[in-house]
């Protein structure tokens, strides 16, 4: 064992419980007290602590996506924007300019002071809004070519409490252009209650161990997770890799987007530099990323693929180097280009070709692909009924996880920038809340990615409105070209939409719409399965015979893709087994 | 203050039956409180129970049947919920409106754990295989969508015969709001699977999400003949040995029932041990003083649970999980708010190769156990720090019933702990013993936060044999004016049963706001369940006190999680009625949350009624000082946070004279845990035998 001894190894660990505690203590709040389905029913939110010097320090439970690299950039803009910060002041940020995720996701920064008024820490909500005043009812507005089409309302890091109070101006302002503002309004409380709660539990941890502690501590904490990262990178042998990945053709993106990725794994160095450059010029369209969500996509790949615990910071962070260039698609956007949809669609395709890069460099390392979104089980509903309007995103079911190299495919991984920790909507607490019925939800047998490893399979989702009409938004890629494999594991289950008419036709539908659905219509769509990790033909036979049995698979693709052979009782038949897996391997 | 034991005149038996121990305590009328420990019997822990039994009777000195007869026998166990984590329940099957057969795969969705791919998705808790649809709908305002297919219904029936079903569990969408279908499914499976045990969601558990119902509903069923036969067994064991009273079972909502309730609805005994402490907690803890808040904890040799009661009210969950969160199984139930975390005497401490100390979550159980115990144990874990640090006598270890192996321990820690860390012997074990003690400090002060309590304000009571090792050092930490280490420390849960009340709860859903509210509709659904409540406080017997409680589930417009209000009048009589509930869900919300928000309509999801009957006593006598000749007071070398290795006091409990103030450092020892008073703190023992301890003595106390 190599003692590092320069660490308090004791102190550290009574002191980064305590951090994480308060990040769940806030998380907690957001949960129990937010108004819309997108943050009390699916929890797509996340809390941070991040340092004076801008640094990200805890952030548990949060979304990856959310927080990887963006609180930092926030805590920046905040700084820099404002020389007067004070106690008592909390601050909305949504732009994409200026180090936010995207429009929709409204973070609130509260900076944390000591008694002399020193600014120490800065404590971060970042909520997805139901609404975020787009032109459309969507948070997520692939269509738009600019961020004037796109429509959200934009806070450059603007002050909303000075003094513990509400600024009132900034209120009213969302309030007129804000769908359904009570909603807005009831999730601002949440967020900014449950960042207060963050301050003053942070600042009863300095009242404990003294703010100079805290910050010695703090850079003890970087550091050793900065260490674990080189062991962790040291481990994966050198190497540099490119792929290519490719989103589905999108109004405004008529041949789709060709993606390069170039992963270098520097094993002497013990760094991994993902270089996003040599990629197209933002496009006039809703889907380019923000600095915070190429940064961080290019991070969740990493992650991903190193499967190991290592705690989430930027101390780890220094380990990664992130090659972007301005007005990049997956790089830093230049005003006005159009980041509606930063936090998934092409930030997935950036994520999962970084882990499948890392699969495809190192045994053991990285991941297949997750299915790729927004499906329109996930997408945004709207419209009125007797007790007024109503908008929200609506999370039914998403896509499937990846194989990896230890585990199957997670079944509700929803997608690779969130990790699964977003929750799925109960269909009763839907039905109730909004003129709807969902007449299906269900996994989709056979729709999973093949593999020694699998991945998940994809979802079948059919539901509609009930009693008047109602649209429904939503982008889904993975419609031409599925979540990939890696490493001889198969792609996943293409997604697929239909439009079922009142007298039960199927219409098949493109992969993005602003969908009109009158009473008695449905929708009707397969969300994307999970890539499969390892050759298929390396699979368990008493893992496939399993699979069948609960029928995710059928026995004709047990016997076709995986080389497993089953008797009358749905047991494995060895003999006739091992010769359908000669049989598969010759045809390789 | 009540001092003294209002009892109904017989002897009352609580049996707790833990993971590692049996532990029963005896009341008598007019003697003092015995407690007795016996291992548990894992293959069929009716023995341990009769076992423990049969130590009190010889201890007594009378013959077993003697001891039986005339007494009640309290029941507490962790069958049903070691059923489910093994796996052992029965052959289960699950029926579901037709398109949702994923509904136990998909759960709540939800993990933890971002980046950690390596754990398989858990499986459903029935099987997909075992899952079948049926042909029906009803919508949300319980208009019927789609008619059952009754034809369907028995063609499923055919093949559960044929795969050999045990249970069956049936969760249709909107059955809370109209349940025919559910009805008609259940007479369909009497028909054609006669003998079979059936669990219908509406009725089991009736509340919105369908998820929560179907959970309950498939853990429900999946128990029934299990625990159908073990209370079987446990009654005609007990009436052959003489039994002839009633026989208690503890609920997870910390009720009792009786034991033939357990068969229609065993889901009700899955907490049933952990539900106990809090009462006992909030029991000792007004006895010393009329505080407001106890914090209750209860360490043992893996988990440390943790659970509060505010102004004597006991708070409930629905969000329980037997296992980890996300990957073991929500019950969907209403259930003492216990939080566990893994930390306890057995936790195993470790340094990484970057030179971080973690304690926990690993345990090394009971087998092999700490270094000390001396049974193959190789990491050192917090049981074994302390013992370095002086702090358990290796000599007196469960009164003495096993001798521990300190230089085993001191040798363990040196290598895997002080060296790396390059510390002292004793500097590392205090540095395990300190990174234990913030994690159940944290544990603690989330549970607090979420509930918006202050635990500057409250009492700090605790339970377990490990829990006096730290509990002054988690009072210092969380600033608690007191901390209270009660007599019946080694059974807490077991002592909260003879505290506990028979218990029934009449729960429907209903939907309305208080704009809209209904004063009619609202007090008829009342007066049904204030009239179910009534046949059962009828029906049982011995009741000493009865009382109902009424409550509404309610939130804010467009929340979706709810809060429990306690009802402000019996029924609605005007607006100003349905303006008090509200006033009173504004209040709580910001006790709670931290916001209130009057602009908001306020949403009731359901009501309640809560039956509780007095059968017991609400404070248990002391206990009887037992084992070894009563030591004098000692000196022995221990450490203690920022003073270092001294010459420490040790007292025995047993000698500790009422309302004589000591101060630490110190030990107080009682047969059953080491209570470790650090320097400062003052503590006296209490007229019902507790150890009441302020944890920053004189000197440091802040004015208030």
């Amino acid at each position: 064992m190599s003692a590092a001894p320069d660490i308090d190894g004791v102190r550290l660990a009574v002191v980064t419980n305590r951090l994480q505690s308060i990040v769940r203590s806030m998380m907690n709040t957001v949960l129990r007290t937010g108004r819309s389905g997108v943050l009390n029913s699916a929890r797509d939110f996340s809390c941070c602590i991040i340092t004076r010097r801008d640094e990200l320090l805890a952030a548990a439970d949060s979304l990856p996506i959310h927080v990887m690299s963006g609180p930092d950039l926030v805590a920046r803009a905040m700084r820099e924007l404002h020389d007067d910060i004070a106690p008592g002041d909390a601050f909305l940020h949504n732009s994409p300019y200026l180090g936010n995720s995207h429009a929709a996701d409204h973070s609130f920064l509260v900076p944390v002071f000591d008694d002399q008024g020193a600014h120490r820490f800065t404590v971060l909500v970042k909520a997805h809004q139901a609404d975020c005043g787009n032109s459309v009812p969507t948070t997520y507005m692939a269509t738009a070519t600019d961020v004037y089409e796109e429509g959200a309302l934009i806070f450059p890091c603007v002050r909303v409490q000075r003094e513990y109070r509400d600024i009132a101006d900034i209120l009213r302002m969302c309030e007129v252009r804000i769908r359904v503002p009570d909603q807005w309004r009831g999730d601002y409380l949440a967020a900014v209650g449950a960042a207060r709660i963050g301050e003053r539990k942070l600042r009863e941890l300095a009242a404990d161990i003294g703010w100079d502690t805290l910050d010695e501590l703090a850079e003890q904490w970087f550091d050793y997770s900065e260490r674990r990262m080189r062991a962790a990178i040291g481990r994966l042998g050198g190497g540099v890799i490119e792929v290519t990945s490719h989103h589905d053709a999108f109004p405004g993106l008529p041949e789709g987007l060709d993606l390069r990725i170039r992963v270098s794994v520097e094993a002497a160095e013990e760094m991994i530099e993902v270089d996003l450059r040599d990629n197209p010029d933002c496009q006039p369209c809703g889907l380019n990323l923000t600095e915070s969500t190429s940064r961080t996509a290019a991070m969740v790949g990493v992650f991903n693929g190193l499967h190991d615990d290592i705690p989430l910071n930027s101390g780890a962070f220094r380990r990664l180097r992130i090659l972007l260039r301005e007005n990049c698609v997956v790089g830093i956007p230049r005003h006005p280009a159009s980041c509606s949809v930063a936090t998934t669609n092409v930030a997935d395709r950036v994520a999962c070709g970084v882990q499948r890069a890392l699969a495809e460099l190192s045994e053991g390392a990285g991941q297949a692909e997750v299915g790729y979104v927004i499906p329109p089980a996930d997408g945004v509903i709207s419209g009125h009924d007797e007790r007024g309007p109503f908008v929200n995103q609506i999370f039914l079911g998403i896509g499937g996880g990846a194989g990896s190299p230890h585990a199957d495919g997670w079944f509700t991984a929803a997608h690779v920038g969130n990790a699964g920790l977003t929750l799925l909507d109960s269909v009763e607490m839907d039905e109730a809340r909004f003129p709807i019925r969902v007449h299906t939800r269900a996994l989709l047998p056979d729709s999973e990615g093949a593999g020694e490893h699998r991945g998940a399979p994809g979802a079948l989702v059919e539901f509609g409105p009930v009693g008047g009409p109602m649209t429904l938004m939503y982008a889904q890629d993975g419609y031409e070209t599925p979540a990939l494999g890696a490493r001889g594991g198969m792609a996943g289950g293409l997604a697929r939409v239909w439009k079922v008419g009142a007298d039960g036709t199927r219409t098949a539908l493109g992969p993005i719409d602003q969908l009109w659905l009158d009473d008695g219509e449905r929708v009707r769509c397969h969300t994307c399965g999970g890539g499969g990790y390892g050759p298929p033909s390396a699979r368990d036979p008493e893992r496939v015979a399993h699979d069948v049995r609960e029928g995710w698979i059928s026995a004709d693709r047990a016997r076709g893709v995986y080389g497993v052979a089953l008797d009358v009782d749905g047991r494995v038949d060895e003999v006739a087994t091992k010769a359908l897996r000669a049989g598969l391997e010759e045809g390789c | 203050m009540q001092t003294a034991t209002k009892h109904a005149g017989a002897t009352r038996l609580a049996v707790d039956t833990g993971g590692t121990f049996t532990d029963l305590v005896v009341e008598r009328p007019d003697a003092d409180v015995r407690l007795y420990k016996r291992p548990t019997t894992p293959a069929n822990p009716i023995d341990g129970v009769l076992n423990v039994l049969a130590a009190a009777a010889a201890d007594l000195g009378v013959p077993l049947a003697h001891l039986l007869d005339g007494s009640e026998l309290i029941y507490a166990t962790t069958h049903a919920i070691n059923a489910v984590l093994t796996g052992s329940t029965a052959r289960t099957a699950f029926l579901v409106t037709r398109g949702h057969r994923d509904m136990l795969v998909f759960r709540e969705g939800g993990r933890d754990k971002p980046f950690d791919h390596r754990r398989q998705f858990p499986d459903p808790y029935v099987p997909r295989a075992l899952t079948f649809e049926v042909p029906e709908r009803i919508g949300a305002q319980g208009e019927v969508v789609e008619p059952l297919d009754e034809d369907a219904v028995r063609k499923v029936c055919a093949t559960l015969r044929e795969e050999g079903v045990e249970a069956v569990a049936v969760c249709l969408l909107w059955s809370i709001v109209e349940p025919k279908h559910e009805l008609r499914v259940a007479e369909l499976l009497t028909e054609e699977l006669p003998g079979v045990p059936v669990t219908l969601g509406h009725r089991l558990n009736p509340s919105l999400r369908e998820y929560r119902r179907a959970a309950s509903a498939v853990i429900d069923a999946s128990l029934k003949p299990l625990m159908t036969r073990h209370i079987e067994e446990l009654e005609r064991r007990l009436r052959e040995a003489g039994l002839r009273g009633p026989l208690p079972v503890v609920t997870s909502s910390g009720g009792l029932v009786h034991a033939g309730t357990i068969a229609t609805a065993p889901i009700h005994v899955i907490n049933s041990g952990p539900s106990m402490a809090p009462l006992a907690g909030r029991s000792y803890a007004a006895a010393g003083a009329g505080d407001e808040t106890v914090i209750v904890m209860d360490t043992g040799g893996t988990s440390f649970d943790v659970s509060l009661v505010r102004r004597g009210e006991i708070p409930f969950t629905r969000e329980s999980w037997i296992g980890e969160p996300y990957i073991g199984v929500l019950t969907g139930f209403p259930s003492v708010d216990v939080r566990s975390i893994g930390a306890g005497g057995g936790s195993v401490a470790r340094v990484d190769d970057y030179g971080l100390l973690h304690v926990g979550p690993q345990s090394a159980g009971a087998v092999p156990g700490p270094v000390c115990y001396g049974r193959g144990g190789t990491a050192p874990t917090v049981t074994d720090a302390s013992l370095v640090l002086g702090h358990i006598d290796p000599a007196y270890f469960l009164g003495g019933e096993m001798e521990l192996d300190r230089d085993a321990a001191a040798a363990a820690i040196e290598r895997d702990i002080a060296r790396p860390l390059d510390l002292t012997v004793e500097q590392a074990a205090m540095a395990i013993r300190n990174v234990a003690t913030q994690r159940m400090v944290d544990a603690i002060e989330e549970i607090t936060i979420h509930q918006g309590i202050d635990p500057q304000r409250a009492v700090l009571a605790g339970g377990g044999g490990a829990a006096g090792l730290n509990a002054v050092s988690i009072g210092r930490r969380l600033r608690c004016e007191r901390v209270l280490i009660p007599d019946v420390v080694a059974a807490l849960s077991a002592s909260g049963a003879l505290l506990s009340d028979m218990a029934f709860d009449a729960r429907t859903a209903d939907w309305r706001t208080t704009a809209d509210f209904d004063a009619d509709t609202v007090n008829r659904l009342l007066d049904t369940l204030e009239a179910r409540c009534g046949a059962f406080v009828d029906e049982t017997p011995g009741v000493v006190s009865s009382r109902v409680d009424l409550f509404a589930e309610a939130r804010y417009a467009r929340q979706i999680w709810e809060l429990e209000v306690h009802l402000p009048v019996r029924r609605f009589a005007s607006r100003a009625d349905v303006d008090a509930l509200r006033s009173r869900f504004d209040a709580l919300h910001q006790e709670v949350f931290g916001v209130a928000d009057a602009d908001s309509e306020v949403e009731l999801l359901g009501w309640r009624a809560a039956a509780r009957c007095k059968v017991g006593s609400d404070v248990l006598p002391r206990v009887a000082p037992t084992g070894s000749p009563i030591q004098p007071v000692r000196r022995r070398w221990a450490t203690f946070e920022e003073i270092g290795t001294v010459a420490a006091a040790v007292w025995d409990a047993r000698g500790l004279r009422v309302g004589e103030r000591h101060e630490g450092p110190g030990i107080v020892e009682t047969p059953d845990t080491s209570v470790v008073i650090d320097a400062g703190a003052t503590f006296e023992l209490n007229e019902r035998g507790s150890l009441v301890i302020d944890p920053h003595g004189t000197e440091t106390r802040q004015p208030r």
